[in-house]
């Protein structure tokens, strides 16, 4: 677990915490995207990729650039709800018993590796991002705000894993899967981080700033045409070819969030089909889940969300 | 307030014929037919907004041409509406009509035409191929066919020319194959609906009319359009009709101003 002291901030915009992002990842800009939307629309990102390819150093970036508090997780096998959530313990000199706040109390928590622990930690982790609130013993307790929750998964080492259910992910906002970098990107790589520890840009925006943008998102206009092409294309995910079960309407949700916040970045009051068209992939990949034949056919998931994706006409 | 009785504002008219067909009943999803209103009144009329085209529910329309052509004997107009299905299933398409008073009752009536049942196949199914196969084969006789009459009928008309004749037959297409216009021209055709009403789905046909001079198919996005062109004049109208078509109600008539102004300037 580590914790960046916070620096002071106002009157931070977005970009600025863009900016702060690109200062340290290179390339990677569908991951860094991602993280500021999830941000400004307040939800939670799941991380896909290879070890290596910077799924830890961007959420360690983002934590920094928003001066809130920040806890790393690394899951494992023998890990308890406890040890996220936090737990009681008896102080012997008041004779009570006195509630230690686990991890899970940040504004950025990173769950690292979130498919090695068992499910009950995963559900315990999943109920605080769905609730905003964890109970500890007799007591609710409310978790900060901004809280976003930003967890890795390596697609490769499948072994001693525990696969998260649809249900549970269903509750993370985006899916971004993080691609090795390009030969330039990597160039640069060796360049910036070759020397030592990778920069972090400190304290460009405060929390408080995250809530206001969270505030003034909510305020970005979809106009009907633009809600129903949204509401289209997660429709268009159940019963389509290759596809068991599709997105719930959860999704739908997600997917206007997400355009309200691209639109609010991008200093925008109102949303297009181009906001949900293009963040689509991120909000349907995990909420999908795939036919038996697509495993036997050796098919790309992906190219089955681009087909959904392609089949739905935008107004 | 009370609004004057409809009756008042209908025009009388002689309607001899009002008929909606299709030109194919069996299509799949994502396939474009056409659907074609005719009406003919026996008086002389420059149009007939009265007509009122059928709600085509789901389907997306792609186009909507209207024609026209009077005579001492009357008018007709064929609509010809450009569809494209997007869900499988069977339709049934009520009929278009028009509101108008009676010449040979003098009271005010309702004309409706027949309804159109189109069974529409799910992408591309095994039915929708076996349709499309019988529509192929069916086209390559009916297109010989076709072929002999119609040069049966150019050496009829030939030999009728060189003899008047008492009353001219005035032809009736049901359906007429609209004329061949630039892209521009649909532009500029929409513009000037917009600009004489400004409605949301005169702004929608104004914005696919720029998107197809673009070079952008229909169901495409502005990144989509503005990729396919590099008009600058082009690239601000589209980018000032996607602001008035998906911007916020309070900031649409500034955006359709500049819309207008910006339409305008690409078509000098």
């Amino acid at each position: 677990m580590t914790t960046p002291s916070p620096a002071p901030a106002s009157g931070g915009r977005p970009r600025d915490v863009t900016d702060a992002l690109h200062a340290t990842i290179v390339g990677q800009d569908d991951v860094v995207e991602a993280l500021v939307l999830a941000l400004i629309a307040g939800g939670h990102v799941l991380l896909e990729g290879a070890p290596g390819v910077a799924k830890t150093l961007a959420c360690r970036a983002l934590a920094a650039a928003v001066a809130g508090t920040f806890r790393r997780v690394q899951f494992t096998p023998d890990l308890l709800p406890s040890d996220i959530v936090g737990t009681r313990i008896f102080d012997q000199k008041t004779g009570e018993f006195a509630t230690v706040l686990g991890p899970l109390f940040a504004n950025v928590v990173l769950a690292d590796e979130i498919n090695r622990a068992p499910a009950k930690v995963q559900s315990a982790l999943l109920e605080g991002m769905q609730e905003r609130r964890a109970t500890i013993g007799p007591q609710t307790h409310d978790l900060p705000a901004p809280f976003v929750v930003l967890a890795t998964m390596n697609p490769f080492d499948s072994d001693g894993t525990y696969p998260l259910p649809l249900a549970q992910l269903d509750r993370f906002l985006a899916k971004v899967v993080v691609p090795y970098p390009s030969r330039d990107e990597e160039r640069t790589i060796v360049d910036r981080f070759g020397a030592g520890e990778p920069p972090l840009r400190a304290g460009v925006a405060a929390a408080a700033d995250v809530l206001r943008w969270q505030r003034e998102a909510h305020q970005v206009f979809v106009d009907a045409k633009v809600r129903d092409y949204a509401v289209d294309l997660v429709r268009a995910t159940r019963g389509a070819e290759l596809v068991a079960h599709g997105a719930s309407p959860r999704a739908v949700l997600a997917l206007v969030a997400l355009a309200r916040a691209r639109a609010y970045l991008e200093g925008r009051a109102y949303t297009t089909p181009d906001d949900v068209r293009d963040l689509a992939p991120s909000v349907l990949r995990h909420r999908i889940s795939y036919d038996d034949r697509i495993a036997i056919a050796g098919g790309d998931p992906e190219d089955v969300v681009r087909r959904i994706i392609a089949s739905v006409p935008a107004p | 307030m009370v609004s004057a009785s409809p009756a008042l504002a209908l025009r009388t008219l002689h309607v001899d014929a009002l008929a909606m067909r299709a030109d194919r009943t069996q299509v799949a999803v994502g396939e474009v037919f056409h659907l074609a209103i005719h009406i003919r009144v026996r008086e002389r009329v420059a149009a007939l907004d009265e007509l009122v085209i059928p709600d085509v529910g789901t389907m997306q329309i792609l186009g909507d041409e209207r024609h026209v052509t009077s005579s001492p004997s009357g008018t007709d107009v064929v609509e010809t509406l450009t569809l494209e299905p997007r869900q499988p299933g069977t339709f049934t398409i009520n009929g278009a009509y028009l509101d108008a008073v009676d010449a040979r009752t003098r009271k005010p009536s309702r004309f409706s035409a027949n309804p159109v049942r189109l069974v529409v196949a799910g992408g591309t199914t095994l039915t929708a191929q076996f349709w499309e196969a019988v529509r192929i084969l069916v086209g390559i006789m009916l297109a010989g066919t076709g072929a002999l009459v119609v040069a049966a009928l150019l050496v009829t008309l030939a030999r009728a020319r060189r003899r008047p004749q008492p009353i001219p037959a005035a032809p009736v297409a049901p359906v007429a194959a609209p004329p061949k216009r630039t892209p521009r021209d649909a532009v500029l055709e929409a513009l000037r609906t917009y600009r004489t009403a400004p409605s949301h789905d005169a702004l929608m046909r104004l914005r696919a009319a720029l998107f197809a001079a673009a070079g952008a198919d229909a169901g495409s996005t502005l990144r989509d359009a503005l990729a396919a062109t590099t008009d600058q004049g082009l690239r601000t109208a589209l980018i000032a009709a996607e602001r008035t078509a998906f911007g916020p109600a309070h900031a649409r008539d500034a955006a359709s101003a500049e819309l207008i102004d910006a339409t305008e300037a690409w078509l000098r």
